[in-house]
């Protein structure tokens, strides 16, 4: 008998999927031999918008509302390149604001991940636990923000408010108990089998892939490619405040919990570390002028690199901006990934490089 | 392993996560951000709030009935759209006259529904502006 | 940031003399409309690990010319090649139309002539 090839689609919409995505699996057996996928679903043409309906200086909240997760990384990527057209300089207190707020988006953006990651192995109420631990972080955030999900706190010169020390207080407080949870977890995700250490070996990305295919974020990492936007770029003064990069080996599902676990940890460091040496001073300054000129802005958001690139011409509104989001440039890194592997497995793989189909069809 | 054991025993007897909602009320924070309000007696009139609103919640129209406010020279009226507005603060912020003619308060919008006519009426507001 | 000018004939040979798959990541391909009927496409990389090492070739395309693959060197580019198909309406080798737009959609919302 030939070989038979059937064809197995997941999505549009799935049990296991958060977020509309199809991938239409080519199976020989349970392998799967050849993948394709759409990802077009969300699309509202946002670059559209921010080119014709608004000015530049309301676009940092238009682009806010491409992803709920990543709102602040989007905002900030974009300020930071409108003020570069700008010419204006931001303060040290607001760029350690903003690094606070990107950290903490961090930390929530990654228990989100190993959330659905212990879902898919079965583990509703560690699901739960954590998705419940989260909400203090999500708490912290919109006590100096004002909101928890849209901060529209970065706007361009700055950022829109200060924290108090009683915030301060509170920040330190949930900080120690993520700390301390993020012990919990790791302890479960190292030793526990049918949680973690059954995903050795599944949904390998190899080094060489990773180079090939220009993954990005957690997924590189945990295949061993040593490549972090945080300090590959100076605008965000991060070697100040004890930045540590943490590079997996494998490649698996496995490693990339790893390298999350370890990376909530860090982040929660240099949170410390922020309020510990926030410096004195104004958290706006005043910037005058239109845009002329093109500036290009990376930003290593939770999922990975995004880059903005802009371009103005000295009018109000702005004539180019681009969005590179980071699911968006890891799919051909995805696609390989499920090449080669169990169609059983194609849901946990999914969920371990944790997709974000808003950012990718903005 | 025994981790996870002993913490599935834990949890068993721990509280729910989740709070009873209508008998326990949702905790609000502190410096929410919530409606932008608006006291018109002194506002001058120097429509940067308008300008500065990314969604355009804010308008200022040319009405037949204008208020005494001196400053009020090209008789118009505020109009702001609460189920529009974004709660960024970006007018606030504008304003030459913070805390006096404009703050944002701690207060949430009421539930847009069709019999306030929500949307016709703002539609007006934003034809009057555009003709 | 450096702008390397190039040509759509001789681009694949500049991609090729240029890229090291170790050494360059590839971020995306960029289009920028310029004036009625003309888009500058840009293919952007970045050193790892250099600080803020960017380097953007690009080259402007008239509506009428078809932009070459460079896929076979760069396999993650397929996905912002079938990007800037939609967005701008000009073709790319080897890049179905589809990834964001449908068949009923607006064709080519970025280029300019159609504002
Ligand atoms: S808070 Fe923002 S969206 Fe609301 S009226 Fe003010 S500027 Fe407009
Ligand atoms: S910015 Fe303040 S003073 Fe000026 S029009 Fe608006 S509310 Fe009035």
């Amino acid at each position: 008998m030939g070989r038979k090839i059937i064809d197995i689609p997941l999505g549009s919409q799935h049990i296991s999927l958060l977020e509309p995505i199809k991938f239409r699996f080519a199976c020989e057996n349970e392998k799967i031999v050849d993948v394709s996928s759409d990802v077009g679903f969300v699309h509202r043409g946002i670059e559209k918008a921010c080119t014709t309906k608004f000015a530049y200086d309301a676009v940092p909240y238009v682009v806010a509302r491409i992803c709920g997760l990543c709102a602040i990384t989007h905002s900030l990527a974009y300020t930071t390149a409108a003020e570069s057209l700008l010419e204006g300089v931001v303060t040290r207190r607001a760029k350690y604001l903003r690094m606070l707020l990107v950290e903490l988006d961090r930390i929530h953006s990654h228990m989100l991940c190993l959330s659905h990651t212990a879902e898919n192995a079965g583990f509703e109420a560690m699901f739960m636990r954590i998705m419940g631990d989260r909400e203090s972080v999500m708490d912290i955030q919109e006590r100096i923000t004002g909101n928890r999900v849209q901060f529209d706190y970065v706007s361009i010169g700055g950022v829109n408010r200060d924290i108090t020390t009683d915030i301060e207080k509170e920040i330190r407080k949930t900080l120690a108990f993520i700390r301390e949870k993020t012990h919990g977890y790791l302890e479960e995700f190292t030793t526990n089998w049918s949680l973690s250490l059954k995903f050795k070996g599944v949904g390998v990305l190899t080094l060489d892939e990773a180079y090939r295919y220009n993954a990005i974020g957690p997924l590189a990492r945990a295949a061993g490619l040593a490549t972090d936007v945080r300090s590959e770029t100076d605008y965000l003064p991060y070697n100040e405040i004890g930045y540590e990069m943490r590079v997996g080996e494998g490649g698996d599902i496995y490693s990339r919990n790893i390298v999350r676990l370890f990376e909530i940890l860090n982040s929660i460091t240099m949170c410390e570390n922020i309020l510990g040496g926030l410096p004195e001073g104004e958290i706006q300054t005043k910037m005058k002028g239109k845009p002329t000129g093109e500036a290009l802005v990376r930003l290593e958001a939770p999922r990975g690199e995004l880059m903005y690139y802009i371009r103005g011409e000295g009018k109000a509104m702005l004539s180019r901006v681009r969005i590179k989001t980071p699911t968006f440039a890891s799919i051909p890194a995805f696609i390989e990934v499920f090449k080669g592997s169990e169609y059983a497995d194609a849901p946990a793989i999914l969920a371990s490089f944790d997709p974000c189909m808003s950012c990718t069809a903005k | 392993m025994w981790y996870s054991v002993k913490k599935a025993f834990t949890n068993l007897l721990s509280p729910p996560q989740t709070i009873d909602y209508p008998a326990t009320p949702i905790k609000r924070v502190e410096r929410y951000r919530g409606l932008i309000e608006y006291g018109e007696e002194h506002c001058i009139y120097c429509l940067k709030c308008e300008k500065a609103c990314p969604p355009g919640a804010i308008l200022f129209t040319h009405t037949d009935t204008p208020t005494e406010n001196p400053k009020n020279k090209k008789s118009l009226a505020y109009d702001y759209n609460p189920h529009l507005c974004i709660y960024c603060g970006e007018c606030v912020r504008a304003c030459p006259k913070p805390n006096e003619a404009l703050w944002q308060s701690e207060k949430k919008p009421g539930i847009g529904v069709k019999e306030d006519r929500v949307n016709e009426r703002w539609f007006e507001v934003e034809g009057r502006k555009g003709s | 940031m450096k702008k390397i000018e190039t040509t759509l004939e001789s681009v694949v040979s500049d991609l090729t003399a240029f890229y090291d798959y170790k050494v360059w990541e590839f971020l995306t391909l960029n289009g920028v409309a310029i004036d009625e009927g003309t888009t500058e496409i840009q293919w952007i990389f970045s050193r790892y690990g250099a600080i803020d090492d960017v380097v953007i070739y690009y080259a402007p395309v008239k509506n009428s010319e078809t932009v070459p693959s460079v896929v076979d060197l760069i396999p993650s580019a397929i996905i912002s090649q079938r990007e800037i198909v939609d967005m701008f309406g000009i073709t790319v080798e080897n890049s179905e139309k589809g990834l964001y737009l449908d068949e009923d959609s607006l064709s080519a919302p970025l280029a300019t002539c159609r504002i």
